[in-house]
């Protein structure tokens, strides 16, 4: 098969038509970013440990030891009192020599106690790591609560919130945190999701639990979590900020400022949102039409480099100045000028003279005279004046600003060249060469001008064959233009990569020059011992191509490239003249305008970028990634998780491990969206419409968000403490010293043992 | 940013001392609390002595015949011949046994398949081809082509052509943030 017709297809991105991208884009909107999420100080609130002293063995601290916040209050409280990230930062500090101590958001006050930050909770995980900043969490919130440590210990029940199937080290070592620093009298463990689950009024459904470090699908039924069917996906909000943030270091990698995991978490909150139709959305998410809307611009603090701008009047003054001096300058030289004429003329007087007092003199005294002012003859005086003259008339002529016509010199004539030599004495030999010299002149000069004549001629017929095929055989031309840009467009091409090729080490463009250097090494010495020192390098002309094949970088191939872009502009002109399918917007230099430029579009949005200026290098722009970060939970493998996607969870859980209709039904009648991950804009709509592809047409599904994804779990958790659940649920101080610090009390809100 | 002044010196000064918690006394604490040493772990290192710990459980009890069967245990399922019957092989016939118990004893405590733990309940890889989309490294659009060299996924030749200016280690990274990437050991 041979290919008879090559077209290239222009996605429509670039086949929008020219004049709509040269309409301005709007200015964009500006985000700022926050600086750092230092709230000020919180007092404590003393009173709910006041108000707990009325009934002590009720009135529980309840924790929801969110790896995001850490939500407290009591359990008769509506909201969590204090909410915190569970990070502490401690140090020594040189200066006061004491040791400091910063818990929550209180440790990003200063660049010091950010510099010592330590989270709580394993990176990337709902299971907590560091149990010294777990520790000072406790510390601080109990100091907060304004527990007053009358026994000694905290003296108040305690109910926390613990990740579904929480791992046996983590609970023994709370439960000794809690019981053996604390003297916690009671403690009691339950998992969020199933806490705002039942704060939402369910009892038969399907929880999922999106939130910071983790999704949980979990089957409720009956009220009782059925664990063995529960599903954990290893992403969640705090996943989709570090995805961000390395899909950011990618994009901009000579960003100028530091981007912070708070900044990418602002961001994913502000601007992220999931898409009904990821792949038909993402398709179009850099098309021209409509970007300004869809990109978002984020700007970082900068400072602009102030350029020196001079004003109107200085730049009066010294435009006065320059021409001032130019003046002067000018005057001098017509003063010189003058003064030469002057001199000049009183030359040709004294040689007037010299020639007058001539006429009466003798030849004797003639010759004398001559001889004194070093003339040799009398002509040769003649000569003299002539020549003062014709230079006195030509700068009398320059000072008035009268044009120089140059005169036609006469028509030479050489009569000397056709006496034979020995005809003429020693006075015409030498004249005879001189007019021979003459006429050598003249001729190449004629040669010259005939040459040039025909080269016109050569040219202008040219140009008539030209203009006859493009009136007589019309396809033909444009086809043989076509193919000449094209040509030229490769050979750019060529030349672009041969010099790219030349940067690469191991490229072939690379190993060619480094054998040609091996080879003009080697030769040398092989040659001298063959046959001594007769290296003829450069007898040849083509011997020095060599130096061009070596050459690498600036200014190896300058003129050619000159040369290519010439000819591409005029072959481009032609099109544009006369080809009807060739308009201005398939020229190269179009073509290549930024405009068309997809990673434009992506790197810097609808509008253009300037290198110079620092406001828009301290610019981030999200466009694709405003879907590609939310993305992940429902497709794990775009950010390499090598695990199902929520929906796929979902489905399984349905399809595959409740067989009984029933069953199914049940569950699909309360599917409950909890977890600050499903904060999103358009989660629900897009979790709704993918699960149901996955359900028989007359299922019945219904879909709920949590009425506080993010609080819901503590609310739930306080209502249950508020409830006679607690004191059945927790483990005694006593029950601990004798059963173990693993041992906990199975209830239909807490993780079973196991 | 201003540099600091004296006066905003001792503000912030005054700040941090009223959010420095460790000078603050904590009756609630047990004065004589010490904490061991080494309790902080990450979770790959919980995660792995928890599944020690489960399989020298698991071996222990197998072995050493540390439960002692009861009287209801003694059922044979019909897959296994009474003890009596195969004489000469007594020890075999201990060793299936203590098995039979362990896995009743299991059978007992989880009614529905083996135990949950933080592990198993991970989600499984996905077997649905729906979601098995390439899209662009670069730009993260749909990516139907893949360079050769870098291994990375590209949505069209400008793309490519920016895929081969890439300075060394830059690709690498592109591939980490899809999990694609080699890690050396």
């Amino acid at each position: 098969m041979t290919i008879t017709s090559v077209h290239t297809l222009l996605p429509a991105r670039v086949a929008s038509n020219a004049t709509e991208k040269r309409a301005e884009k709007p200015p964009p909107q500006l985000h700022g970013v926050q600086d750092f999420p230092f709230k000020g100080y919180h007092p404590p609130q003393p009173e709910g440990y006041q108000q707990s002293k009325a009934h002590p063995d009720t009135s529980a601290i309840v924790i929801d030891n969110g790896s995001h916040l850490v939500k407290a209050g009591w359990s008769f409280d509506k909201n969590p009192r204090f909410a915190i990230p569970p990070v502490m930062s401690r140090y020594r500090d040189r200066k006061l020599n004491r040791q400091c101590q910063f818990i929550g958001y209180d440790a990003y006050v200063d660049a010091t106690t950010r510099g010592q930050l330590r989270n709580g909770f394993d990176p990337g995980s709902s299971v907590v790591g560091n149990w010294d900043v777990m520790e000072g969490v406790l510390d601080y919130l109990f100091l907060k609560l304004g527990v007053d440590g009358a026994d000694g210990g905290v003296g108040r029940p305690i109910l926390m919130t613990e990740p579904i199937a929480n791992m046996a080290y983590s609970r023994k070592m709370m439960n000794e945190i809690l019981f053996e620093c604390y003297s916690a009298p009671s403690v009691a463990y339950g998992v969020d999701s199933l806490f705002s689950y039942r704060y939402n009024g369910g009892t038969d459904g399907l929880i999922v639990d999106s939130s910071h470090t983790s999704t949980h699908v979990i089957p409720v039924m009956n009220a009782k979590p059925m664990f063995s069917n529960s599903t954990r996906l290893n992403w969640g909000g705090l996943q989709n900020a570090e995805y961000l943030m390395k899909l950011m270091k990618l994009k901009y990698p000579t960003f100028p400022t530091r981007l912070t995991d708070a900044q990418m978490e602002e961001m994913v909150h502000k601007h992220c949102y999931v898409s009904q139709d990821y792949d038909r959305e993402l398709n179009g998410f850099l098309d021209w039409t409509g970007l300004e809307d869809r990109d978002r611009v984020i700007q970082y603090p900068f400072t602009e480099h102030i350029v020196q701008e001079k004003t109107e009047e200085e730049l009066a003054r010294i435009a006065e100045r320059k021409k001032e001096s130019g003046r002067r300058l000018q005057e001098q030289a017509a003063r010189m000028r003058l003064e030469k004429l002057v001199k000049k003329e009183q030359e040709l007087e004294y040689w007037k003279d010299l020639q007058n007092n001539l006429a009466n003199e003798t030849k004797k005294e003639i010759r004398r005279i001559l001889e004194a002012e070093d003339l040799k003859d009398e002509a040769a005086l003649e000569k003299l004046i002539r020549e003062l003259e014709k230079s006195i008339k030509r700068s009398r002529n320059k000072d008035l600003g009268i044009e120089e016509t140059e005169e036609q010199p006469e028509e030479m004539t050489f009569p000397m060249l056709d006496i034979p030599d020995d005809q003429l004495d020693e006075a015409g030999l030498k004249e005879k060469r001189h007019q021979r010299l003459m006429k050598s002149n003249v001729d190449a000069r004629l040669r010259a001008k005939e040459e040039k004549e025909r080269e016109k001629a050569r040219i202008e017929e040219e140009e008539r064959l030209d203009r006859e095929t493009r009136e007589n055989d019309f396809e033909n031309w444009i086809a043989k233009r076509r193919s000449n840009r094209q040509s030229i467009l490769q050979r750019i091409k060529d030349r672009d990569r041969f010099t790219a090729d030349l940067g690469n080490r191991k490229s072939l463009a690379s190993q060619m020059r480094m054998k040609t250097l091996a080879n003009l090494a080697s030769d040398g010495p092989k040659k001298r011992r063959r046959g001594g020192d007769d290296d003829d390098f450069g007898a040849n002309d083509e011997d020095w191509g060599v130096y061009r094949t070596v050459a690498v970088g600036e200014g190896s191939d300058d003129e050619e490239e000159e040369d290519l872009n010439g000819m591409l502009d005029s072959v481009e002109k032609e099109l544009l003249e006369y080809d009807p399918e060739f308009s201005e917007h398939n020229t190269f230099a179009a073509q290549s305008d930024w405009t068309k430029s997809l990673v434009h579009a992506f790197l810097r949005g609808p509008w253009p970028f300037d290198p110079e200026s620092q406001r828009e290098a301290h610019q981030l722009h999200l466009n694709v990634e405003r879907i590609r970060v939310p993305e992940v939970v429902f497709q794990p493998s775009i950010a390499g998780l090598d695990q199902a996607g929520l929906i796929e969870i979902v489905a399984d859980i349905i399809n595959q491990r409740y067989t009984n209709p029933a069953d199914q039904s049940l569950l699909l009648k309360d599917v409950f969206l909890t977890g600050g991950n499903t904060l999103f804009t358009g989660f629900d709509e897009r979790f709704r419409k993918e699960v149901r592809g996955f359900l028989p047409i007359d299922a019945t599904m219904n879909v709920r968000k949590a009425s506080d994804p993010v609080f819901d779990a503590w609310k739930g958790a306080a209502q249950w403490a508020s409830g006679g659940d607690l004191g059945r649920s927790s483990v005694t101080r006593q029950e601990y010293m004798e059963k173990g610090s693993e041992y906990i009390k199975e209830h239909d809100l807490g993780n079973a043992t196991w | 940013m201003p540099p600091p002044t004296p006066a905003n010196d001792e503000a912030h000064q005054q700040l941090l001392n009223t959010l420095d918690i460790s000078h603050v006394p904590k009756p609630f604490r047990n004065p004589h609390w010490k904490p061991s040493q080494r309790r902080n772990k990450n979770l790959k290192q919980i995660v792995s002595e928890a599944s020690r710990k489960e399989a020298s459980v698991m071996a222990t009890q197998a072995n050493s015949g540390a439960t002692t069967p009861g009287t209801s245990g003694m059922v044979t399922d019909g897959t296994q011949t009474p003890a009596e019957g195969a004489g000469p092989n007594l020890s075999q016939a201990t060793q299936n046994l203590s098995t039979l118990v362990l896995e009743k004893n299991a059978r007992a405590t989880f009614q529905t398949g083996p135990a949950v733990t933080y592990t198993n309940i991970e989600s499984a890889p996905s077997f649905n081809p729906a979601y098995r989309h390439h899209y662009c490294d670069i730009t993260g659009l749909s990516g139907p082509y893949t360079d050769p060299k870098t291994r990375l996924r590209y949505h069209d030749k400008e793309i490519f052509k920016v895929i081969r200016t890439l300075a060394q280690g830059v690709p690498e990274n592109y591939l980490e943030a899809r999990g694609a990437h080699t890690i050396l050991k």
